[in-house]
């Protein structure tokens, strides 16, 4: 027997139905522009019929909601993550790449090579007339030039290095913030869950946190089945690894900490750099993501001394180092690198004479000063003499040269500076190879050879050590910013079309609401039919 | 593929993003006029421009070099030619004098204007180029010869030089020195040594005419004649060898200013941006930039619910 109601009750579930899905429409509208957000698609669907007994079948007894979905291709998100990976490796490096480059400030007017051209031009000045007082001031400042740019560069390149070391305890913050936000994340979820429903909004908030936390670090995400819950459904835990040891396990979170390292792993390094460990202790292991880019670019100095194998602020220290190293044993010893330590191949500054300014009385031209030395206390000149006050051997000791050599370890691009006698006193200039002769420039000559000297370092001469360094900079910044591009446009494409199946559409949305609204509508009106159907029957009916 | 409302946005603001990048490109290469701003541009394009930069810093410091070395050697080439008046002048003097029909009054005073002239040589001898005497080899600050009158020793040598290590050196090009002074020996001393005390064999030559003037023996004064000629020989030899270095330095700025010319072209080939071809790229660009935003305005506008009214 059919209800006398029924169907105004058809018509009712059609507006709840209708409602709904506008409901639906109204909140993909809402959140068209929410970052994460994904479109929501109500699941409708017929009621459970009834059956008639009379043996005429089934009756519709009309519609019903039954459950929101989130559409969303999970392949999608993985995809993203793995790419994005490399995206925040690449983009990270790329971007300090550019700062390295902008601190060699080549080519320019005012980088390393003009600054040695004015050094040599000033010695060729010289070479013309070394009696000049004039030409050994121009000497002694631009000497004091070109120490003064390996100062300034050394320093900036410890700057960097701090920097980026701050960069690393934020990331390191980042890392344990946006993991502490998905464990809660993953509480409220899993707490939706239980009783069946989906936590779409929270799920998409959660894909945001992931999304980020892939750019930082190398992460993997994944939702693992533990068992069964007790109404038969699959009980879900959602875990996020970073190098293989679980930064977030469903409910728990194992945080990240920076420690201060006691012992250097580079000696051109600050002090106190931080490595990364997890809370308990363990060393982690960060192979990707914007950490990898900061760690690499912080401690890389192409793999020696068991750094990172990328080209990174310790290789450029260290570089400028052997620079000055090299350059200042040369210019003030006359010493070149050979297989076994250095030999003396040439006469050197120190070889030489200065000035002799009164050629009547008995007092010879000055002889045995270094032209080179490094900044001492209070980042004052130290003299020739203190340069080498650790050396016992004598010079006819086969050991002098070694002990020499050894002093000139104690060089760094960031102290190196001209000595104290010469900046005291330019005459001190060593030009000639014999006393009295103010005219003789032999020694001179030698010293100005060594812009030629092609066996002065494995590259070349000291403009060829520049230029290659220079260059190789280059082509690893270019590498960089051709990976963090080609990495970029990967993980826009993997985005687009996780957008394209994800992301709002508002003509779609339009198009549906016009859609629901009919529905609607037409619902309405079977209730008005309905209404007038009751109205025949009760009013109208046996009504005299 | 389905499009959404956020994929439109953020690829026409990728794209937007693209164009203005490349704009700003052809912009820094308007403004700085070079086709590189960072090594990693064109890592090749730096390395060259380094080492070209150091090619012609150094062209430019030879330059220099030449024009001091071209002055040098022109102010001895002078200081040559009066000592070459000078003994041509001597030899004069001596000829006229060792004429048998002089009085020993008028050879003695054929012997005062002898004595003037060796005056001067000494003095020439002595001759400073910008405050540096320039036969006394490496003592440039130092007198080659006495110049006191009164001393016994006047025009004898006051320091040793040594002819041949004594070579005052300028670099005028790569690896490429040139001697620019002439050591007091070589002149004065028939291409020998200085040695501090010896009186120099033209100087000695002038002091024994003296005396056989002085004394009025025109037969002596006639047996040193000869001696001229030795003197005038040797200093041809030493002109002749300045004057090949004058040539040599002449030639070496014709090839340096060529050097650096073709330099100069070369570092602007290779890291100066070509400015229409850059203009006309930034234009381009302006374009493509100008035609994204128009499209994107409206792409982006256009959705139903403008027409759902």
């Amino acid at each position: 027997m059919q209800q006398s109601f029924f169907g105004l009750n058809i018509a009712l579930s059609g507006l709840y139905t209708a409602q709904r899905n506008l409901d639906v429409v109204g909140h993909n509208l809402s959140n068209a522009t929410t970052p994460g957000y994904s479109r929501q698609q109500s699941i409708q669907s017929a009621s459970n019929p009834l059956a008639v007994m009379d043996g005429t079948g089934m009756v519709g007894t009309g519609s019903q909601a039954t459950g929101v979905q989130r559409i969303r291709d999970t392949y999608l998100d993985f995809k993203y993550w793995s790419e994005n990976v490399a995206n925040g490796e690449w983009s990270k490096k790329a971007e300090l790449m550019n700062e390295i480059q902008i601190t060699f400030n080549e080519p320019s007017q005012s980088g390393f090579v003009k600054i040695m051209d004015g050094f040599f031009d000033s010695l060729q000045e010289l070479s013309k007339d070394p009696s000049s007082g004039a030409a050994r001031a121009l000497v002694v400042q631009k000497a004091t030039t070109l120490a003064k740019y390996f100062n300034s560069t050394a320093t900036h390149f410890e700057q960097f290095q701090n920097d980026i070391n701050d960069q690393v305890k934020i990331d390191v913050d980042q890392i344990n913030i946006i993991a502490s936000q998905i464990q809660l994340l993953n509480k409220q979820i899993y707490n939706y869950e239980l009783t069946g429903d989906t936590a779409n909004d929270l799920r998409d908030s959660r894909t945001l946190l992931v999304d980020q936390l892939s750019k930082l670090a190398n992460i993997q995400a994944k939702e693992v089945t533990y068992g069964k819950l007790p109404n038969g459904d699959d009980d879900i835990h959602f875990q996020i690894t970073l190098g293989g040891k679980t930064l977030v396990d469903h409910f728990s979170v194992t945080k990240l900490t920076v420690v201060q390292r006691s012992t250097k792993l580079n000696e051109e390094d600050i002090e106190n750099l931080y490595d990364i460990k997890w809370e308990d202790g363990n060393s982690v292991n960060i192979t990707g993501g914007e950490l990898r880019g900061l760690l690499d670019v912080r401690d890389g100095k192409d793999g020696i001394d068991g750094t990172p194998i990328y080209k990174g602020v310790p290789y450029y220290q260290r570089k400028l180092n052997e620079f000055v190293r090299t350059f200042a044993i040369a210019f003030n010893e006359g010493y070149t690198k050979i297989d076994s330590g250095y030999a003396h191949t040439v006469a050197g500054h120190v070889d030489g004479y200065g000035y002799d300014g009164d050629l009547t009385d008995a007092n010879s031209a000055p002889t045995g000063i270094r032209f080179f030395t490094m900044l001492g206390v209070g980042d004052t000149p130290i003299s020739s003499a203190d340069l080498i006050a650790g050396v016992t051997a004598n010079i006819t000791d086969p050991d002098y040269i070694d002990q020499v050599a050894e002093q000139y370890n104690k060089i760094t691009a960031k102290n190196f500076s001209v000595s104290s006698d010469i900046i005291n006193d330019a005459n001190n200039i060593a030009t000639s190879d014999a006393d009295g002769q103010n005219g003789n420039t032999n020694i001179l000559k030698k010293l100005m050879g060594i812009r030629s000297n092609q066996s002065l370092f494995k590259e070349g001469a000291p403009e060829d050590f520049m230029k290659s360094l220079v260059a190789g900079m280059g082509i690893d910044a270019q590498q960089a910013e051709t990976f963090a591009k080609t990495q970029e446009a990967l993980v826009k494409q993997v985005d687009n079309r996780r957008m394209s199946v994800s992301g709002v559409n508002l003509n779609e949305e339009m198009t549906n609401m016009v859609r629901f609204q009919q529905s609607y509508n037409a619902a309405a009106r079977m209730i008005v039919t309905m209404g007038e159907i009751y109205d025949t029957l009760i009013n109208k009916l046996g009504v005299g | 593929m389905r499009i959404t409302n956020n994929m439109l946005v953020s690829n026409m603001l990728t794209a937007l993003g693209n164009n203005e990048s490349r704009m700003m490109k052809y912009q820094n290469q308007l403004n700085t006029g070079k086709k590189i701003q960072l090594p990693s541009d064109d890592p090749i394009v730096a390395a060259r421009a380094l080492k070209l930069r150091t090619d012609v810093s150094k062209i430019e410091q030879y330059q220099k070099n030449l024009g001091d070395a071209k002055s040098w050697v022109d102010a001895t080439d002078t200081a040559l030619a009066q000592i070459g008046d000078i003994l041509k002048r001597a030899k004069e003097l001596a000829t006229q004098a060792a004429n048998g029909t002089n009085s020993p009054t008028e050879t003695g005073n054929i012997g005062e204007e002898m004595k003037q002239l060796k005056i001067q040589l000494v003095h020439i001898a002595n001759t400073t180029y910008s405050g540096r005497y320039m036969f006394s080899g490496f003592k440039t600050d130092q007198k080659l010869i006495n110049d006191d009158e009164s001393s016994p020793d006047f025009g004898k040598f006051e320091i040793d030089v040594n002819t041949i290590t004594e070579k005052i050196q300028f670099e005028i090009g790569e690896g490429d020195n040139i001697n620019i002074n002439v050591c007091g020996g070589d002149i004065f001393n028939l291409g020998g040594n200085a040695a501090d005390g010896v009186e120099p064999a033209m100087m000695a030559l002038f002091t024994n005419i003296i005396t056989e003037m002085e004394a009025g023996d025109n037969d002596g004064v006639r047996s040193l004649l000869n001696q001229f000629d030795v003197q005038i020989d040797n200093l041809l030899r030493v002109r002749a060898d300045v004057g090949a270095r004058q040539n040599r330095i002449d030639l070496s700025e014709d090839r340096m200013s060529n050097d650096l010319v073709n330099m100069t072209d070369l570092m602007s080939k290779n890291e100066d941006a070509d400015p229409a071809e850059t203009i006309m790229n930034l234009k381009m660009e302006e374009n493509v930039y100008q035609s994204s935003l128009a499209g994107g305005a409206r792409i982006i506008q256009q959705t139903l619910v403008d027409f759902l009214r």
